[in-house]
């Protein structure tokens, strides 16, 4: 796949695809791990009566509930999995991460203190970007929204453009590690 | 006692109940969607960027929009989906919709494209395509490099591809004049780091606000030809399209949610620092 990716020709591109379709089918079988994992470790929750054991028993019941009528009957428009998804599991989706939003709120009112000057700092370029964020942000002040975009295009896409780096750098040497044998923790070895 | 009540004043602003704070934040949110403020909303030069990469783009150009999002950021992804299939179709292009998002991308991909193809009067299979989901993002997108059918040998609705008149014509990446990413996850830095890197396909994101800053790096190197930054992003490009819709909308609750935080972040530091002077020193 490497030298696919710098090559060209029919066979090349033949065996990278048949070796891209592997992908999708280990990653399918992947996601068919998961459940397997989750309903071993939901069943022994359940039968030992653990902390929280009921919720288990709604977590396996909307697993294969869902799992179920998506298998037999299919996922496209119309179909009892689509219902479900549209009416319960997307309203409860977007209802957890809208509280977030309160969270976030509160969090912020009780943490953000000027303790120190890294603190002020940071205090002050997010009220910055908070108010240049918001059409809002303009009648308080009118360069907020100048302001608060030199921000985010300058100093922050710099410290992004670091943590990228840092974090590319880091999986790239990962890798190497558990190419060459070097990293085995994954498979329980030291 | 002449000393205690401003002293419990400060410590009282340090303190309000949350339930105060949620009740504020509840109201900020709701009364602006009913009585909207509709405050202008200026252009970013990403976003004005974005526009005109996909006004310059020949009609009925071939566009691939991927759905890349989770039912929980709806809220901020919908609306940018919405605007770009608003665009596209205007402009009749060809739509080939996908999702990298296995969870609901490609139900909420199958409604939107019928929903905003209806108002066009476009045509499935001939006017747009839902190719659905496929596990391993990093392989679909480098697979449909060299042939689409072989990720997708049929789309959503299980037709085969070659069924449909719209993918006879999109053999692989060639085809594909620009792609449209909606996403809310890492799945935006494949699409630039394997598709543009390797094929040069020319592209814009629409992303959540917490994703903006790092998304911001891609298009400084020009990697992407612009960004919608969460909710602002997008009713700025509502703006650009002049068709206000609900990230206009959303724009007034925002304004208010910031602006809200802000207040009470004042207030929290006020009560810190008066309550500080106000210990005596040792």
């Amino acid at each position: 796949m490497i030298i696919a990716f710098f090559g060209t020709g029919d066979t090349l591109a033949d065996f990278s695809n048949e070796a891209l379709r592997y992908m999708s089918i280990v990653a399918g079988f992947a996601l068919l791990l998961g459940v397997i994992s989750i309903t071993q470790v939901s069943a022994g929750v359940v039968r030992k009566r653990e902390k929280d054991w009921p919720y288990k028993i709604v977590l396996l019941l909307c697993l294969f509930t869902m799992a179920g009528f998506g298998i037999f009957q299919g996922i496209t428009s119309g179909t009892v999995f689509e219902w479900l998804f549209e009416n319960i599991q997307k309203p409860m989706m977007a209802t957890m991460f809208s509280v977030l939003a309160f969270f976030i709120a509160s969090a912020a009112y009780r943490a953000f203190r000027a303790r120190t000057v890294e603190a002020t700092i940071l205090l002050i370029t997010a009220i910055v970007v908070m108010l240049g964020r918001v059409p809002m942000g303009q009648y308080v002040y009118e360069d907020f929204p100048a302001v608060a975009n030199w921000i985010m295009m300058f100093p922050s896409v710099a410290v992004q453009r670091g943590i990228i780096i840092g974090a590319a750098l880091g999986a790239a040497s990962m890798s190497l590690r558990i190419i060459l044998g070097i990293e085995r923790t994954y498979m329980g070895r030291g | 006692m002449a000393d205690e009540t401003p002293k419990s004043f400060l410590a009282r602003i340090q303190n309000i109940d949350r339930r105060v704070l949620y009740a504020l934040i509840f109201v900020s949110v709701i009364v602006p969607l009913f009585l909207p403020l509709k405050l202008p909303v200026p252009v970013t030069p990403e976003t004005q960027n974005f526009f005109d990469a996909v006004e310059a783009l020949p009609d009925s150009s071939i566009v691939m929009l991927p759905f890349d999002f989770w039912p929980s950021t709806l809220a901020e992804t919908e609306p940018m989906a919405v605007v770009g299939l608003r665009h596209l179709f205007r402009k009749n292009c060809y739509v080939v919709g996908l999702s990298n998002v296995g969870m609901g991308g490609p139900t909420i991909a199958d409604r939107l494209l019928d929903s905003i193809g209806g108002e066009f009067h476009k045509t499935y299979g001939v006017d747009y395509v839902n190719l659905g989901y496929k596990p391993d993002y990093r392989a679909v997108m480098l697979g449909m490099g060299t042939r689409i059918s072989d990720i997708f040998p049929t789309d959503y609705r299980d037709t085969p591809l070659e069924e449909l008149p719209l993918m006879r014509r999109v053999p692989n990446y060639d085809s594909v004049a620009f792609i449209f990413i909606v996403s809310d996850n890492v799945a935006v830095d494949y699409w630039v780091g394997l598709v543009n890197a390797r094929f040069g396909i020319p592209m814009g994101a629409g992303v959540t606000a917490v994703m903006a800053p790092k998304s911001l790096s891609f298009v400084q190197a020009n990697q992407l030809v612009g960004l919608l930054g969460g909710m602002k992003g997008c009713a700025e490009y509502e703006n650009l399209l002049e068709r206000p819709a609900r990230a206009i909308r959303g724009m007034d609750s925002q304004s208010m949610i910031h602006l809200l935080i802000v207040v009470f972040i004042i207030m929290g530091n006020v009560g810190y620092f008066a309550s500080k002077r106000r210990v005596p020193r040792s």
